[in-house]
């Protein structure tokens, strides 16, 4: 069987990758498909975690962990959408009305 | 416990969630579009009930009752007042500042009551799921609401980042609660509290759990370094929005954070209240100083709520169990003196909005001429936000720097001290255009009814506070009293 | 009605705040004017009744405590004493003084300029009658909200500058007072003056309590160089606001030290004492020789402000019985014969609305009246024996000289220099040829100005010639405080 913590140490790289995918790419999208990715990641962790303790909570965390992903997802193309629609653009740094 | 317990204990909730549905219902119901008017009374109906069943439970003494990974204490019951009172407020005021500005008022107002229910839920979670759940909840609702004018760009702008910011707090906030989980196995906060060690490596994970948990707490609360989507969208989206995700959705955070921390992480206390200190000083520098320049009113406000929560994280950072001022007190009360006071200044520049549809600080010139009823109760907000007695805002600053003092944490309470007089320089500014500046135009403001009763209500409250603080120090000590006795 | 259990401190603190209210049931200006003048005189003659039943000796007085917080030892907690009497019945008589020199020459928003007058007075005497600290700090800081509006709203020029320079740098001075007051509390339980004073502070604990307090009060007083506010705020302030400013405000300063700083932290007093004199001394050079060049008679007034708190700072650092004494007497001249020459001052620019000296000259010829008071009151400042300035800064002078000669010689030099600015002004605005023609049809002062005047000049001449009248109530406080303190820094 495959030792848990070489679960969490793929997770946690998963979960880097996304949080640099965010910090470096400009589109709104592809930040966004890298959150996806962080929060796939905790999935991930999750799972391994509860096959570590052998009780379902984080099973169960994983299937609301779901849920809210796809909630959130639908809200944002939304919202992305109507800049889309306003703007022509999904690059964040041309979405740049309100300044410092 | 049986079923009519259950129902009685989360007789808000209920009402909460039952409003929103017949809110929307309604809604589509209607042939007729009355501009939501319909939708806000119904509404504001549904958060009395919901108000009324909360400080019936307050009152008849509840002591903690677990229903459904909800806690029904008076924590809970304080948050959940306060976040009624405040989406109460906002609704009251967007009757008249809404209209004619979207055709989907119905759904507006439905929105509001849901983030009234997901802070209801944030707030008593005892659950790490449930908090996650709450958390997420109140932001899916937000980023709705903050861009809620889809023919305006900008509040689109606040919108995308609001929800980009928000999704990785998120995100970040989970992989936290999965460390917490890894580490005891269960879910429970009470479980975790009792098997999360305070030694060798399970501290090092404890702090790391704590900053990856205070991603989604901090962002919530507008705490820097999480405060970056706070300026923009607080400036770009509806104003009473704006109101809103200043008050009640910042209360949230610290509700959660103080739940969280103190439920679950007790043996680390050392850690996070300095990590919370730390965070404290950065808030109100940085928010002040920013503040100081700012002549866009929402953004000047968006700048000092970030201050502000830097005082009221001094309350937890400051926690002193047993102590004269425990610090819970002094954020809860720092929390009920702030909500009424920022909501008020928000009020009153929805109304200037309205009127001219500024909301620059050249548009307050020559206020007290052209309507002197708002110039004066702008006045007290912003005394009370400066914190001036007899106002709210002195007491809630009184009882949170009481319980730094009491700590010993003398740095800290340097620091914030003299952050109040840089706050009061911005402060002053827009009381001096308001009573000073000459403005070219004459043109009395007529405020709307809703709004002229949100803000009296506002108003009266920041004086009965500040004057007769004794009911709700008493009220709030008890509540603290609870949390206290069975977190630590 | 039995005087021992009547509320009298109460009466004489909320008046004011009732009166305030009042205004609002009246919307001709006239039945306004005619409340505030009734109101003010009303909490006159309460805080008169404080005297018949003075008992000498240096405890607090018609003390009131009502419990405020459960849990918490804050309470409203009111009391008087030999060093706060004089300074409540000088607010109370500024009171009436300041609504009829403003009787006609406020025509724009009068009720909300007698409003700020009425709760201003009532902030103010908060503020002397507070014996819980939390009380007093709740006082001290809301003194700053009307002053701040009188400044901004009726003064003059750059109002609105001075205004804000005034709010900020007091509010700055006492941001961490609230830090210090909490430590007190926590060292010992207590937010109580009574309690704190006998609680024996350790050294740290005092050395810091002294500097923030003594920060807050400098600022102030104000002491040199801490005095950038007060030459703005007096001259941009419209002539009420600047005699409540120069009669009563400042003086918060002095009693602060005297009622906190040095009790409380006798220790730290020892050590800062010098510095106090020092800068007290410098206060009253500076002061003196800045007005000397002034061109504007009310900023000469404003610096000479400065020297004469310098004077009083002086007698509270020479810590003995003449010092202290001399520095609250001081304290009651200084607001009594500088409210006079800011409420002449205001009478001529009222008439010529203008302040240099440069366009005055020759008014004894066309003003009698006027001259011929405000002869007497610069007299009174300047010292002259027989008036009130000489009895108080003699006094001091003898404390200071028991302490430090030098001290004594300095500030005597101080006594030289104010008889050289205030004569300069003298002969700038009465003597020489009455050669400017906008002068030649000035008015005499009418009935109204001369009423307003006569109390401070009787005042004047009772003080000068009965000084005993009052410092038979003055010396047993200080000699109380100086049986507390005294040993502790070696006096």
């Amino acid at each position: 069987m495959v030792p848990t913590h070489y679960y969490l140490i793929l997770a946690a790289i998963i979960f880097s990758m996304g949080a640099l995918g965010v910090l470096v790419r400009r589109n709104a999208l592809i930040i966004f498909m890298c959150v996806e990715m962080m929060l796939n990641a905790v999935n991930l962790t999750l799972v391994a975690l509860a096959n570590q303790w052998g009780n379902l909570s984080g099973q169960v965390f994983v299937f609301i962990v779901m849920a809210v992903a796809a909630a959130e997802v639908a809200i944002g193309l939304a919202i992305v959408m109507a800049i889309v629609r306003h703007k022509d653009t999904i690059n964040v740094e041309e979405i740049n009305l309100l300044k410092w | 416990m049986n079923a009519l317990d259950i129902l009685q204990l989360l007789s808000p909730e209920l009402i909460l969630a039952l409003t929103g549905f017949v809110v929307v219902s309604v809604d589509l119901a209607m042939r007729r579009r009355d501009e939501g008017r319909t939708a806000a009374t119904i509404a504001l109906l549904g958060l009395g009930g919901a108000l009324v069943a909360t400080l019936l439970l307050a009152f008849a003494g509840t002591s903690t009752v677990e229903a459904f990974t909800l806690a029904i204490d008076p924590y809970s019951l304080f948050f959940k007042a306060l976040a009624i009172v405040s989406v109460g407020l906002v609704i009251l005021a967007s009757i008249s500042f809404m209209r004619g500005k979207s055709r989907y008022l119905g759904e507006y107002y439905a929105l509001l009551v849901f983030a009234a229910l997901a802070i209801s839920l944030a707030v008593s979670a005892t659950n790490l799921v449930m908090v996650y759940l709450g958390i997420e909840f109140l932001s899916i609702t937000s980023y709705i609401l903050a861009s809620y004018f889809r023919q305006d760009l900008r509040s689109q702008e606040a919108g995308v980042k609001y929800f980009l910011y928000g999704a990785v707090a998120g995100a970040v906030m989970l992989y936290g609660i999965s460390l917490l989980y890894g580490a005891t196995g269960s879910v429970d906060l009470a479980t975790v509290g009792a098997l999360f060690s305070a030694e060798g490596d399970q501290r090092l994970l404890g702090i790391a759990a704590i900053i990856l948990l205070l991603a989604g707490f901090g962002f919530k609360a507008s705490l820097v370094p999480f405060h970056q989507w706070a300026p923009d969208t607080y400036e770009g989206a509806p104003t009473p929005i704006t109101a809103f995700l200043s008050t009640a959705s910042k209360a949230a955070g610290f509700a959660v954070a103080g739940r969280v921390f103190m439920v679950a992480l007790p043996n680390l206390v050392a850690d996070w209240t300095a990590i919370l200190g730390s965070l404290a000083i950065l808030s109100m520098t940085l928010g002040n100083l920013v503040a100081l320049k700012q002549t866009n009113l929402k953004r000047l406000l968006a700048y000092s709520s970030i201050a502000q929560a830097g005082y009221i994280v001094l309350g937890l950072a400051a926690l002193n169990p047993g102590g004269d001022f425990d610090g819970v007190g002094g954020l809860l009360i720092y929390l009920l003196a702030y909500l009424f006071t920022n909501i008020g200044a928000f009020l009153v520049v929805m109304a200037i909005e309205q009127h001219s549809g500024s909301v620059d600080l050249a548009a307050y010139n020559g206020l007290i001429k052209r309507a002197p009823a708002l110039a004066l109760w702008m006045t007290l907000f912003l005394l009370s936000l400066a914190g001036i007695p007899p106002l709210a805002g002195f007491f809630g600053k009184f009882f949170v720097f009481a319980a730094v003092v009491e700590r010993n944490l003398l740095t800290l309470a340097a620091i914030a001290a003299v952050n109040a007089v840089v706050a009061a320089f911005y402060y002053l500014n827009i009381v001096r255009a308001m009573f000073f500046v000459e403005s070219e135009e004459q043109k009395p403001v007529s405020v709307a009814a809703g709004l002229s009763a949100a803000l009296a209500i506002s108003g009266i409250m920041v004086l009965v506070i500040g004057i007769a603080a004794q009911p709700f120090i008493t009220w709030i000590s008890r509540s603290v009293e609870m949390v206290l006795v069975s977190g630590m | 009605m039995d005087l021992t259990t009547f509320p009298l401190l109460s009466l004489i603190l909320w008046l004011p705040v009732l009166g305030a209210l009042a205004l609002f049931l009246f919307a001709d200006a006239r039945s306004i004017r005619v409340t505030a003048l009734v109101v003010t005189l009303l909490d006159f003659a309460a805080s008169l009744l404080l005297l018949p039943r003075w008992t000498p000796d240096g405890s607090m007085h018609y003390q009131e405590v009502l419990a405020w917080a459960a849990g918490l030892d804050f309470r409203y907690h009111l009391g008087v004493d030999g060093i706060s009497l004089w300074l409540v019945l000088l607010t109370t008589l500024l009171g009436p003084i300041v609504v009829l020199f403003s009787w006609r020459n406020v025509t724009e928003n009068v009720r909300s300029f007698f409003f700020l007058l009425l709760i201003q007075q009532a902030g103010m005497l908060g503020v002397f009658l507070s014996l819980d600290l939390i009380l007093f700090f709740i006082f001290w800081e809301f003194t700053l909200i009307p002053m701040y509006f009188l400044i901004g709203q009726w003064g003059s020029g750059r109002r609105v500058y001075a205004a804000t320079k005034f709010f900020l740098y007091t509010m700055a001075g006492s941001a961490l007072m609230l830090v210090v007051i909490l430590l007190l509390y926590f060292q010992t339980g207590s937010f109580n003056w009574l309690t704190l004073k006998e609680a024996g502070l350790d050294r740290t604990l005092q050395f810091w309590g002294f500097l923030t307090f003594a920060l807050a009060f400098a600022i102030k007083v104000p002491m040199f160089p801490f005095h950038t506010w007060l030459p703005d705020a007096h001259v941009e302030a419209p002539t009420a606001g600047s005699v409540i400013l120069a009669g009563v405000l400042l003086k918060m300063g002095v009693y602060g030290f005297l009622r906190f700083c040095l009790p409380l932290f006798p220790q730290a007093t020892a050590i800062f004492l010098p510095w106090i004199a020092g800068l007290a001394i410098v206060g009253i050079l500076y002061g003196s020789l800045t007005a000397l060049v002034q061109k504007d008679v009310k900023s000469l007034v404003a610096y000479s402000s400065i020297a004469h708190l310098g004077f009083v700072m002086l007698g509270v650092a020479s810590m003995n019985e003449q010092g202290l004494s001399g520095a609250v007497l001081q304290s009651v001249n200084h607001g009594l014969s500088t409210g006079a020459l800011f409420l002449m001052v205001g009478m001529i620019y009222d008439r010529r609305h203008t302040r240099l000296l440069a366009e005055f000259g020759g008014l004894w010829r066309q003003m009698p009246v006027y001259s011929a008071l405000f002869m007497v009151v610069v007299m009174a400042s300047v010292g002259l024996p027989g008036l009130n300035g000489f009895v108080g800064e003699f006094t001091i002078l003898l404390g200071a000289f028991r302490v430090n000669p030098l001290w004594a010689a300095l500030g005597t030099l101080g006594v030289i220099l104010a008889a050289w600015y205030l004569l300069a002004a003298v002969r700038g605005l009465l003597h020489g040829p009455l050669d400017n023609p906008a002068n030649q049809h000035l008015a005499d002062l009418d009935r109204r100005e001369v009423l307003v005047l006569a109390p401070l000049v009787l005042l004047f001449f009772l003080i000068g010639l009965f000084p005993a009248l009052f410092f038979d109530k003055i010396t047993p406080a200080v000699e109380l405080l100086l049986r507390d303190v005294g040993p502790v820094i070696g006096r």
